[in-house]
């Protein structure tokens, strides 16, 4: 019963919205509608289970002391500031002037920019890391990043001689064996989606749900 | 040698990161401002634009946060200014939570440039949750997608949207797309299915994702990253041009140009030192 | 006989132009349209004008016959034309829908306007709900899924019977069960990050059956796992599905529930906190399946600088040559679908990989046909997938 129940509903709603696709009458639209929302709301219900997990992890070290038991200090103190002044703020939290905004405009937002920002280092070293011409294909890989890379920017386009044909030879790489490659596994990924979903509709795939 | 070429081959990071913060540091504060011929893509974005009519309807698609906010908030800012000069009315819509905030400040700034009506010459309908669900609903229901605009405002009741319904009721839709929501769901969800033209601003990691899109003439134009944003920028503000504009994406190129040599360099030299060591080896 | 005046003088009424100002209506028709959902009309009409004409036109409607409503914007007119209007309604029914000229000096009130204006003839009729869309396209694909799915029934019928079914070698799914083990000498755990993408996500799914797979693993070589989540509810699944596992391989107890954690829905922020987990728990093993964005190349360099094992496994391409340059085994697109009966070797999902197989034969050969008949200009294959409305 514990398996049956949910491989039943996998099959029915499965089975509806893969029909939404096929059945243009508004009737059927209107189940769908209801079905996708019931989605929405689950997931937002979803949230207060998350910032429970969050304290249920989190306050246990900092009470008894634990290793790096400051770094979840902070974490819990901002969690509740930010909540306090964004239901205390309202609907008009997104207003200049109100905490929540400076909250956003210089908390938030440097913090997810500087994130962002370590990529550029972090490509660095990857590239230093991983371009060694090891091989055949490793050198295809290599020289390809390199054309790329001095034809996206102003300053492989002024090299003399080469700089006219490096945006040409680009556009054939990225449009012919990127698009080719790209397209192949765009493909295979989506057959391989088709493949999984139908697992889980059909009830060939139980593995999330329990013991035999 | 041989020991310096074997060490320098597993140099530490940090030497990189450091190599990597002063070619980002150093253009900033000497420019040079390379000139740049403009994409083939972001030409055709902006010829299709051109064709606008004053009263036409577009609805864009702000769609990124603070992280790809360098990329695409110039394209948004010269693409707001682009329409608002031609008379456009203008619908924006977002599913990321994190672009109202960043994105009402321009929109307003922009919006008072040109002297543009909140309700009759643009909205903000602001943020959407559902991802590819809530695409869907913008292609068959805008109205019912976003029942309230940002100012609380009915949505149904905005002079703006008389006549729009679906999707399909604007002449077109510009996404600007950090990624997931973004160009991707709106072909897949509802280009075909509505026959509508799209066109792209992206970050250049994705770019390559939406290049067979654009091929197939599923969107009508595509800028990639900062360079796109730099070419459409230079196509915009020589047009229609703006004391004292700051084009952000076209000063920040000089930033990508030494960037991606100082990782060339590196990559060369790497590659050098394992080739002479591995002969020696040998 | 009323009913026939009735029809003879509509009839006459549709065929006789509406004018004013040199300004003719014809051919005014509604109609519902091919695979219509039941709330859609498409209204259609001519326009011919000669001389000084009305500015625009507007097209109204009504379900009583009485009370009028504008319906989409006021169209200008510059030249003859044909028009078209798509008119999506709220309630079923018949509804009845006219043009009226305007120009300069109409008011804008409908009602005024309606009593002054030129109008066309009046034109009803009631949209059609289709329950099955009969588009070329569409019904080529319901083909597809239909025959998908009759193959992995098929495939899985033999498997049941006995027929032995081959998977190819695939060294990174191997590698899960090496790094586990590598896990466990250590003394250190293994972290599970199944994308940052929502649970209606078709990689998300994979990788909660992949999880489930994974905790099994992780509980028969008694070793520790962290699964760090960005979305809420799919901490909630990936919680039971790991107890899941854990009660599958006879260790119910060793479940340790605070070890599914919820991180941050942001992107950043998830990023940043698994870093911490990584730089302060020291996972000997990493593993990426799922969803990933502009954060696989971090969490994948702070594992490398840890020196843990990491194996990822992801369908968004442009990510996966962030995890090829960092990671010591990548798993490209649709390795990541397979994963979950590559390791569980059921008959029943090895069957499924075959049926997806000969779908994929059956791709490239329809793929070579069609380039060739392209090439020949004939667009058979092309137009036979093509979804429209």
């Amino acid at each position: 019963m514990k398996r049956t129940v949910p491989l039943i509903i996998s099959f029915i709603v499965g089975l509806v919205m893969v029909g939404e696709f096929f059945i243009p009458h508004y009737k059927y639209r209107a189940v769908t509608s209801e079905l996708l929302e019931w989605g929405l709301i689950l997931a937002a219900g979803a949230f207060i289970l998350g910032l429970v997990n969050l304290v249920q992890v989190n306050l246990p070290v900092v009470i008894q002391k634990k290793e790096d038991w400051g770094y979840k200090l902070v974490m819990l103190i901002t969690l509740v500031v930010t909540l306090l002044i964004g239901i205390y703020s309202g609907t008009g939290r997104q207003d200049d002037g109100e905490h929540y905004k400076w909250l956003f405009d210089y908390m938030f937002v440097p913090l997810n920019a500087t994130m962002f920002a370590l990529l550029a280092f972090y490509i660095a070293s990857a590239a230093f890391r991983a371009f060694r011409a090891r091989n055949l294909e490793a050198t295809l890989l290599l020289a390809a990043a390199i054309l790329v890379m001095l034809a996206r920017v102003p300053i492989g386009e002024a090299i003399p001689v080469v700089g006219d044909y490096l945006p040409k030879v680009m556009n054939w790489i990225m449009d012919v064996p990127n698009i080719a490659g790209r397209r192949a596994i765009f493909i295979g990924a989506a057959l391989g989606a088709v493949s999984t979903g139908l697992r889980v509709i059909l009830g060939l795939e139980r593995s999330h749900l329990g013991g035999e | 040698m041989y020991q310096f070429l074997k060490r320098f081959q597993s140099l530490d990071r940090r030497w990189v990161f450091l190599g990597m913060a002063i070619s980002i540091v150093l253009p900033m504060l000497f420019p040079v401002h390379f000139p740049t011929k403009v994409d083939e893509r972001v030409q055709s974005l902006y010829d299709r634009l051109e064709e606008l009519e004053p009263g036409d309807k577009v609805f864009v698609s702000a769609d990124f946060d603070p992280a790809s906010r360098p990329e695409l908030e110039p394209f948004f800012r010269a693409n707001l200014h682009h329409m608002f000069s031609r008379d456009v009315d203008i619908v924006i819509g977002s599913l990321w939570p994190f672009a109202p905030p960043l994105v009402t400040p321009m929109i307003e700034d922009l919006a008072a440039q040109h002297g543009a009506v909140y309700g009759e010459d643009y909205a903000f309908l602001g943020f959407k949750m559902g991802n590819e669900l809530a695409i869907k609903m913008i292609g068959d229901d805008i109205i019912k997608a976003f029942p309230v605009d940002s100012r609380e405002n009915v949505t149904a009741d905005l002079p703006i949207m008389n006549g729009i319904r679906q999707a399909q009721d604007f002449e077109l839709i510009m996404s600007v797309s950090a990624g997931f929501p973004g160009t991707k769901e709106y072909v897949l969800q509802i280009q075909g299915q509505y026959n509508l033209e799209i066109a792209s601003s992206t970050t250049a990691v994705s770019t390559p994702d939406y290049v067979p899109f654009y091929k197939a003439g599923q969107l009508f134009g595509l800028a990639g990253g900062m360079p796109g944003s730099a070419h459409y920028e230079q196509l915009v503000y020589e047009d229609y041009p703006v004391e004292g504009v700051r084009m952000m994406a076209t000063q920040a190129l000089d930033v990508l140009n030494l960037g991606h040599l100082y990782i060339i360099i590196l990559i060369v030299f790497g590659n050098i030192a394992f080739f002479l060591t591995r002969e020696v080896e040998e | 006989m009323n009913k026939l005046l009735k029809a003879i003088l509509l009839l006459c009424a549709t065929l006789l132009p509406t004018s004013g100002y040199a300004t003719t209506v014809t051919d005014l028709s509604v109609e519902s349209p091919k695979n219509g959902d039941g709330l859609t009309l498409d209204i259609s009409w001519n326009i011919s004008v000669e001389g000084e004409h009305a500015d625009a036109v507007l097209v109204v409607r009504s379900k009583d016959g009485e009370s009028w409503e504008q319906t989409g914007d006021i169209i200008a007119i510059s030249d003859s034309a044909a028009y078209e209007h798509s008119d999506r309604l709220d309630v079923p029914g018949t509804w009845s829908y006219k043009v009226v000229l305007l120009n300069a000096d109409s008011p804008e009130d409908l009602d005024l306007l309606l009593a002054q204006a030129r109008t066309s003839s009046v034109v009803s009729g009631e949209p059609v709900g289709k329950w099955i869309n009969t588009n070329q396209g569409h019904i080529a694909l319901m083909c597809l899924i239909l025959l998908v799915g009759w193959l992995m029934l098929h495939y899985t019928k033999r498997a049941m019977s006995g027929d032995e079914i081959y998977i190819r070698k695939m060294p990174g799914i191997d590698a899960i069960e090496e790094g586990i083990g590598r896990a466990t000498e250590m003394g250190k755990p293994v972290l599970y990050v199944p994308g940052i993408d929502d649970l209606q996500d078709i990689q998300t799914i994979a990788s909660m059956l992949i999880l489930g797979q994974v905790s099994k693993t992780v509980a028969e070589y008694q070793s520790d796992l962290i699964v760090s989540c960005c979305i809420p509810i799919v901490r909630e699944v990936a919680d039971e599905v790991v107890r899941a596992g854990f009660f599958q391989a006879g260790h119910p107890d060793a479940f340790d529930p605070t070890s599914v954690r919820f991180i941050s829905s942001e992107q950043f922020a998830f990023c940043a906190g698994t870093n911490g987990i990584i730089h302060r728990e020291k996972p000997a093993t990493n593993i990426y399946f799922g969803r990933f964005f502009a954060e696989s190349l971090i969490l994948a360099e702070t594992g490398y600088v840890n020196r843990s094992i990491q194996i990822a496994g992801t369908a968004e391409a442009t990510q996966l040559p962030f995890f090829v340059a960092a990671c010591d085994y990548t798993l490209i697109g649709e390795e990541l679908f397979a994963v979950s009966a590559y390791l569980s070797r059921d008959p029943r999902l090895v069957s499924s990989l075959k049926a997806s197989d000969m779908i994929k034969v059956a791709c490239v050969a329809a793929m070579i046909i069609g380039t060739i008949l392209a090439s020949l200009d004939n667009d058979i294959l092309v137009n036979l997938f093509t979804i429209s409305g």
